[in-house]
């Protein structure tokens, strides 16, 4: 079930109401369990059971990792560990693995083929394995006790509104908040229903009118000019941000609903000034993750500075990779992890300016950076991704369509300096007034209706 | 089952909003554009016949085929229309001459004929042949009825149509209709696009549902595929005619309808058709729409639907009968 779908809405009303007419904490989480059973399900139902399957082996894992001691404390973590990567091994990466051996075979003349597991990817499955092996993880560090509840455990993984596109949380955030029995707060209620209408605001009406320019542009590289694909490109840029940072509002504003308060996960990522700063903003719980969990205890900067840009490298590829197996995503990690390096050097760290013409430019050059970077992203392969790049420079002639009219195009710029204006000086969803909550509840609604485009687009970062 | 629809007055404020100027009209809200909106008689011509009819016709086909009569097909006994659906049990009249034609859609015909297995079982000889359409009367009602009211069943809940099924429900009044509609204009006059899944075609004469252009879609004309794909379609439907000749039938025949989009916005076509119909291996006799729609200079399908006009059914159903005349299945 997609958050831009009629059947999200109808759960949501439901499920909403239903949890707040309950007089229990108990009775919550039972239902909020079956609700987000229900929602996972909604997409491919027999993938439950993989999820069933990792929630049971951690759940048992965080408690043995908690009454060990020693060695043993640190077998059941790499059991935990190797069930979740396992998962995402099998599920996200065998197929790819074996195309490629299969490849080397065709490529040395040998014309072996070892068979592709024929299945879909189970939906979002990067996002709860990860915050399954933060739980086990920061119980093995003494950070968190283990939850003894299966009920609260499996709800931590499963929460509806984060489970399939994050913010991937840790549990000393959320198992406390799932656990406490808070009452209805329409305060709470107003923040998260506008912050919802917000993330529906860039989905529907942004990212996916901004779609319809990109898939033209990237559908027909050979025949656009360099001006229609450099409009593509930008606009990838903005509709893959409004598209996830739209998700994140959606799901941030369901839980506030609920009195469960998310962790943000963007903060205005195009105005960073380096690749380094906009790592910081974007995709935050993500970027964190790799940061606590990967990037730390390989030494981080801690073993000196070749020690630390190796352990920069070993992030991104693990990023990259992270969003999917085509070596595409590897590319795309691996030129954000050399620009991070490349960058940070004093040399170029000099260049910083502190008046604001030259901050400006900062943020202008970076976000080209970032945007020719999201056309590895974007690209079927890395060579489409390049001669998409190459014509871009190559100032081609060539079809200026973009798949919409001079209006929409227009529209869509429009729409975007609106979002960026708002993100930047309208950054609070809280409404204190009523007659105010009602006037903008009611005008998000027409607009989100009457200016969305409706194509069942499902949000880009499911497929991770 | 009585549905909760079905009680409705469809004239008063909350009747149904009604699909009568084309599906695709329909799903865009466009009923205010003239350009989409054509007449389609469904009547057709009845070929004359003198001789004795032995001939019983089964089609497995999809909407194209829809609303067919015996009097449409020369010199049929009887004929016997199932969707596609398969599993079922029938039984062959052997005294009569039994002739199979598998029409398909070409948005169906990679989805159709590369995994599923098309084969019914033919239990015997007796002459119960009519079991087939009470099988497609009951299929019909409980496959392609929004049903979530009254009567709920899990299939509901994980439906891939739920929310179709959920709009239907829930907004398919005529009093909300003025607010789709406002949409759609919205849309068509000043972004010139259709809402929702329909795409209007280049030359902005006719509407495309967007499964047939869109190049992500298995089911588009302008899909990537590979000469190895068309060669399975071919395998599959070998198997299929090997199957259906074996348990009885004088002959079976194929035919794909093209999309819209492959004959009235030809650019770019992926060939799949041509690449199973030429392939030299395949054994099912053709009725071939394709090759005589291309050639043709009339128009053949609806401008605000995903049929056929009413010159494009009479055209096929002219072929079908001269295929069977040709071919000494009616004498």
């Amino acid at each position: 079930m997609t958050f831009n779908s009629l059947q999200f809405l109808v759960f949501f009303m439901v499920v909403t109401l239903w949890f707040f007419s309950l007089s229990n904490q108990k009775g919550r989480i039972l239902l909020l369990l079956i609700a987000s059973c229900y929602f996972y399900m909604a997409f491919i139902p027999e993938y439950i059971l993989i999820l069933g399957g990792t929630i049971v082996i951690d759940y048992f894992a965080g408690m043995l990792i908690e009454k060990s001691e020693g060695r043993s404390r640190k077998a059941w973590l790499i059991i935990s560990l190797i069930a979740n990567i396992g998962v995402l091994a099998v599920f996200k990466y065998y197929n790819f693995f074996i195309d490629n051996i299969n490849s080397s075979f065709l490529f040395f003349g040998k014309a072996t083929s070892i068979p592709l597991l024929k299945m879909a990817l189970p939906i979002g499955l990067s996002f709860h394995t990860f915050q399954a092996m933060s739980y086990t993880i920061e119980v093995y560090r003494k950070n968190h006790p283990a939850e003894r509840n299966f009920m609260v455990y499996a709800l931590y993984v499963m929460f509806y509104p984060q489970l399939v596109a994050g913010p991937i949380e840790r549990p000393q955030h959320i198992l406390p908040q799932l656990k406490e029995f808070r009452p209805y707060d329409w305060n709470n209620v107003k923040e998260g229903l506008a912050r919802m209408l917000w993330g529906f605001f860039k989905k529907v009406v942004i990212a996916d009118r901004l779609a319809m320019v990109v898939d033209r542009t990237f559908g027909h590289t050979q025949e656009s000019s360099s001006l229609a694909l450099a409009t593509g490109a930008i606009f990838y840029s903005f509709q893959i941000y409004c598209d996830f940072s739209g998700y994140s509002d959606i799901a941030i504003g369901a839980a506030k609903v609920m009195n469960v308060g998310l962790m943000e996960n963007f903060k205005e990522p195009y105005s960073s000034s380096s690749l380094h700063e906009f790592w910081s903003r974007w995709h935050i719980s993500l970027s964190s993750w790799f940061r606590d969990y990967v990037y730390i205890p390989l030494g981080g900067n801690r073993k000196g500075p070749w020690r630390k840009r190796v352990n920069i490298l070993i992030v991104f590829l693990l990023s990259g990779l992270w969003h999917g197996a085509n070596w595409t995503f590897i590319a795309w990690g691996l030129l954000h992890g050399l620009l991070v390096i490349l960058l940070t050097r004093p040399a170029f760290s000099k260049a910083a300016n502190s008046n604001k013409t030259g901050a400006l430019i900062k943020v202008v050059i970076n976000f080209i950076l970032v945007t020719l970077l999201w056309v590895f992203f974007r690209s079927e392969n890395i060579a489409a991704a390049w001669h998409y790049i190459k014509r871009i420079g190559s100032l081609q002639t060539g079809s200026n369509y973009v798949g919409v009219n001079k209006i929409e195009l227009m529209f869509s710029v429009l729409l975007i300096a609106i979002m960026l204006y708002r993100e930047k000086y309208l950054r609070s969803h809280a409404i204190a007034s009523n007659t105010r909550f009602y006037f903008y509840f009611g005008a998000m609604v027409v607009i989100c209706y009457f200016f969305g485009v409706f194509t069942e687009n499902q949000f880009i970062y499911f497929q991770f | 089952m009585k549905y909760l629809t079905d009680a409705r007055d469809n004239n008063s404020w909350w009747g149904i909003y009604q699909c009568l100027n084309g599906d695709l009209v329909s799903m865009a809200y466009l009923d205010f554009v003239d350009r989409f909106i054509e007449a389609n008689p469904r009547t057709f011509n009845h070929p004359s016949f003198s001789g004795e009819r032995k001939t019983i016709l089964y089609m497995d086909g999809d909407s194209f085929t829809w609303h067919l009569h015996d009097s449409d097909i020369i010199g049929l006994d009887s004929f016997c229309y199932f969707q596609r659906n398969h599993g079922l049990k029938y039984h062959l009249d052997t005294s009569k001459r039994n002739v199979l034609v598998i029409e398909v859609s070409e948005r169906y015909l990679q989805s159709y004929f590369t995994g599923l297995q098309m084969f019914n079982e033919v239990l015997d000889t007796s002459a119960r042949k009519r079991d087939v359409a009470g099988i497609y009367l009951t299929s019909i009602n409980s496959s392609y009825t929004a049903s979530l009211l009254p009567s709920v069943s899990a299939d509901d809940f994980f439906n891939k149509y739920i929310n179709q099924n959920l709009q239907c429900n829930l907004f398919n009044y005529n009093f909300i209709m003025p607010m789709f509609e406002t949409k759609a204009a919205l849309n068509y006059y000043i972004f010139n696009r259709a809402s929702g899944d329909v795409v209007i075609s280049n030359d902005r004469n006719f509407l495309f549902f967007r499964e047939t252009v869109s190049k992500t879609d298995m089911g588009s004309s302008y899909y990537p595929v590979s000469t190895a794909d068309a060669a399975h379609i071919v395998d599959v439907l070998n198997g299929i005619y090997e199957h259906y000749k074996v348990a009885g039938f004088a002959e079976v025949y194929f035919s794909v309808i093209p999309n819209s989009a492959t004959i009235m916005q030809p650019e770019g076509y992926n060939q799949l058709i041509p690449m199973v119909q030429n392939d030299t291996r395949l054994r099912m006799k053709l009725i071939d729409a394709y090759s005589v729609f291309k050639q043709s200079h009339d128009v053949y399908y609806l401008p605000g639907d995903t049929h056929w006009n009413h010159k494009g059914k009479q055209l096929w159903l002219d072929m079908l009968n001269a295929r069977l005349v040709r071919d000494s299945l009616v004498q």
